[in-house]
Order: structure tokens, then sequence, then C-alpha cells
């Protein structure tokens, strides 16, 4: 029963949020803001997991793939379609929730206890569309762009590992790269990923906009913020992949 | 003017307000008080609509407000300056940008007219050189007082004050209470501040409403107090010892 109650509580927020903004240059300048802080600040993290990664795909499916009859141009193949497939959207974006989802509930939990969201509304602002909106655009309008990032350097960490290490050879590696590649895979993690995009920025506001009490209930909020997207995240992944894939 | 009619506001089956009804007058300074947790706050939030009440009604100057349309509630809000118990003021903001926010979002004013707008409300609550300043790098008297030039920058027609002097040095109080009554004369708004503080009343009330227990236990003026002999209301106000005696005194 009470989940049906979150289910409605979520809805009608969402109702408020998606409605149209008080002046477009304020909205502007506040989309700008969100791109910089969820977006650009995530590069770092993105990067360096997403380098790591791909370097330890291609060391482990090529450990994995000593057999002689196995051709070794799989191994770039294999890293290449698991980049692309899972890791740059769904554990990317886990990652994301972590650290986006956290900061989004905290900041608006904040926000809410201390009253700026009471502030906004009597100002007469419609405090949800002026908070949660832009980051949900920004969401939308650069997790895209980690996400062909994330592509990009996990299968050059595998390049490092070719060149550094015997395991296979950096011919084997970019044929396999190049080896049926499939264009469509592509467009599926990236329509994910705007679904996660979505999921992140819009359940952690959720959560940190319903916040009740004190400092204590913010960080409970944050948590929960971050929790409900990971499952959700998955619970999505799993069902776009099999309206998608299969 | 703001009437209130009849309003009751519970939470989870705690009735926090019990059938308030009162009247707050243009030009003049109407004081909510009552122990901490009687209400006091509840009862603004609900005449500004931050709380749905569950029955009752409230009209600005004849203008229904409770049971309007958002879009309406939004307009009549723009004619509403709060000043929220923590100042509420936005920390990731400067000083001047707060004030400015309102400018930015209602109004078709040049930057420069903004700019000297908010110059004079900063003027205006006696703060100089902290324009660039954020909120968490001036002191809780100079919050209070950015709050109050937020919340008069558009010339609001009403102002709502949640415990304006707390956690505020006496001295300091006392200009927060002397700014507030500056204002309301000056621009004729009808005030409500909600407070415990005794010496804010003494200061600055017109009309005063004790609410014990969510409800409007007492009304009347600030002379009337002492010859009140409701028995709440001498316990609250002559909780301490220099009130006693100024109780005596009077007598
Ligand atoms: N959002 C809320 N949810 C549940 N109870 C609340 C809420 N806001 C206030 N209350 C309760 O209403 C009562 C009155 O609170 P309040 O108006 O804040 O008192 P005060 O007179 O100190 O301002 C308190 O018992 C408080 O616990
Ligand atoms: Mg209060």
């Amino acid at each position: 029963m009470k989940l049906f109650t979150v289910i409605g509580q979520y809805l009608v927020l969402m109702g408020n949020v998606f409605t149209k903004p008080v002046r477009r240059t304020i909205f502007f300048k506040r989309v700008v803001d969100e791109i910089e802080q969820i977006g650009v600040d995530s590069l770092w993290i993105v990067s360096i997991v997403s380098v790591f990664m791909g370097a330890v795909l291609t060391l482990q499916v090529a450990i994995n793939f000593e057999a002689p009859y196995i051709p070794k141009y799989l191994i770039g193949l294999s890293a290449r379609d698991t980049m692309i497939l899972e890791f740059s959207s769904t554990i990317i974006c886990l990652i994301l929730a972590g650290k986006v989802g956290s900061n989004i509930a905290s900041e608006i939990g904040t926000m809410r206890i201390t009253e700026q969201i009471d502030a906004l509304e009597i100002m007469g602002v419609n405090s949800a569309s002026y908070l949660i909106l832009p980051k949900i655009i920004a969401a939308l309008v650069t997790f895209p762009l980690l996400n062909i990032l994330s592509i990009i350097l996990g299968i050059l960490g595998g390049y490092f590992v070719a060149v550094l290490t015997d395991v296979v050879t950096v011919y084997d590696y970019l044929f396999g790269l190049n080896y049926v590649f499939v264009p469509f895979y592509v467009t599926y993690s990236l329509i994910k990923i705007c679904f996660f995009s979505v999921i992140i920025t819009s359940v952690s506001s959720f959560h940190g906009y319903f916040t009740y009490g004190g400092a204590l209930e913010v960080g409970k909020s944050s948590t929960r913020a971050v929790v409900y997207s990971i499952i959700l995240i998955l619970l999505f992944n799993l069902i776009l992949t099999q309206i998608l894939l299969t | 003017m703001i009437e209130v009619k009849n309003i009751s506001k519970s939470f989870n089956d705690q009735k926090v307000l019990k059938n308030i009804d009162v009247i707050f007058e243009p030009g003049k300074i109407s004081m909510v008080i009552g122990k901490s947790g009687s209400g006091k706050t509840v009862l603004l939030k609900s005449v500004i609509g931050l709380h749905m009440p569950d029955e009752g009604e409230i009209f600005f100057d004849r203008r229904e407000f409770t049971k309007a349309k958002i879009k309406f509630k939004r307009e009549i809000r723009q004619e509403i300056g709060m000043v929220f118990q923590g100042g509420a003021l936005f920390t990731s903001s400067t000083v001047e940008d707060n004030i400015r926010f309102p400018l930015d979002l209602f109004t078709k004013m040049t930057k420069a007219e903004k700019q000297k707008r908010v110059d004079f409300c900063l003027e205006r609550v006696n703060i100089k050189d902290a324009h660039k300043l954020f909120p968490a790098e001036i002191s809780g008297g100079m919050q209070k007082r950015v709050s109050i030039a937020r919340a008069i920058v558009l010339n609001p027609k009403y102002l709502f004050c949640d415990e304006p002097n707390s956690g505020l040095d006496p001295q300091t109080a006392i200009l927060i209470d002397r700014l507030i009554r500056e204002i309301t004369i000056e621009y004729n708004t009808t005030t409500v501040v909600n407070t415990h503080d005794m010496n804010s009343v003494m200061e600055i009330a017109d009309n005063i409403y004790f609410i014990h227990k969510g409800e409007n236990w007492w009304n009347g003026g600030r002379d009337d107090i002492f010859y009140s002999d409701n028995v709440e209301l001498n316990e609250f106000v002559f909780a301490s010892e220099l009130y006693k005696k100024i109780k005596i005194a009077v007598k």
C-alpha cells in the first residue's frame, strides 16, 4: 500500500516539475550550472573507472581465452561489446547514482529543512520545477556524452594492455575492435543511459524534496536516494534489454 | 487586511490548530505569541498556503486564498514577503543575488535598476560591505537583516516574520524589531510576527494573539496584557522574574 502512495507522490511531483519555467534566461542559467555540477564534475571519476575497467576486462578475457583454438581477436571484440552493452551505461550509472544521486538528495534535502524551498514557494516560484527540471535536463545532456567517453576510454584501456603486455597483440586487439561491429549496440547503450539519467536525477530529487526533520534525515534521504536509484536502474536495465535486444 | 476564518490543521491525528479566527490589519503589527510547539509556525504557514488547512478560509484583501488555484496563489504570494525563522537565505548565492532573485523572476527592470533596488534594500536594513559575501560568511543578525531585505524587495503588501529575533542578542533583536516596525508604517504592510519573546511584544506589537495548544486563547493590545486575568496568558507572559516585577509595578 505504502509503495503506491510513494509512486503517487513521485508522479505528482514530476507533474509539478515538468511545467513551463518562469523566465527562460534564469532557467538557462540554472541548466548550465547543473551541467557543470552533474556532468563536468563527474568527468574524472567516469574517466578513471573506465580506463581501468577496460584494461582489466581485456586482461581477464585474454587470460580466459588462452586456448589456441580461440581466435585472439575475440579479446578486442569482447572488450568493446562489454563496454558498450553494459559497462559504460549500467555500471557507470550505478557509480553516478552514488556520486550525483547522493549529492542531489542532500542538496535539496538541506534546502527543505532550512526552509529555502518554502522561501522559493512563498516568492511565487514553482520550487519543484525550478530546482529539479534543470537537473534532469543537465543529466540528459551530459550522461550520454559520459557514456560515449566511457566507451572510448574503456577501449583505450584495453589498448594499453595490448601495448604494454603480451597477452594480446595490438594487431589482434584492433582487428577485434573492428570485427562485426553492431552500431545498434551504441544506440541501445544511449537509450539506456537516457532512462538512467532521468531515474537518478528524479528519484534523488524526490527523496531530497520530501525530507523532514534535521541533518540526520538529510543523510537518510541521501542514502535512500542512492539505494532506490540503483534498484530502479537494475530493474530498467532488465526491462530495456528485454525490449531492445531480444 | 488578512481574514483568517475558522482554520484547523492536524498532522497525523495531532490537532495542531483548532478553529482559529483572526484578522490581521494593514499598517499594524499583529503578533502571534505562544510557547514553543503551540502552533505559531503552523498557523503562519497555513495562512500563506505552505500547509493546506483541513478546514476554514483565508482572505487576502477579500480574495479567497485557501481553495484558490496554485497559479492564483502564486500571484498573491508575489505580494507576500516572508522572513523565515532561520533566515532561509539561498546558501549558494551571495547576499546581493539573494535579494536580486525576486527581481530577476518577477520584474522587467534593467540590470542597473535592479542593482539600485538591491542597494536600496540593503541600505534600508543597514548592511554595507556585505554585498558579495555568502550567507555562511555573515553573522546571524546580518542574515536576518538580509532576509528582511529580500522580503521587502518587491514592496510586499503582506509581511510575515517567523521568530525574527530568535537566536539574536537583545540589542540586535531590538534593532530587528524596530526595523519591522518602521517598514510596516512606511509601506503600510499587513505585518504578522510570530514570537515567544516578550521584549519584542512590548516593543512593537499592535495586536496580540496568544495561541495556546492550537487555540486562539486571548487577544488584545500591549497594555491589556497587564490587566488580563487569563491564567495561561499570565503564566506565559509573566514567567520571568523581570516581568513579574513589571506587573506589580504597573498595578
Ligand atoms: N510538518 C509537520 N508534520 C508533523 N507535525 C508537525 C509539522 N509541523 C509542525 N508539526 C507539529 O505541530 C506542532 C506545532 O509546531 P509549530 O507550529 O512549529 O510550533 P511553534 O509555535 O513553536 O512555531 C508541534 O507539535 C509540531 O511537532
Ligand atoms: Mg515556530
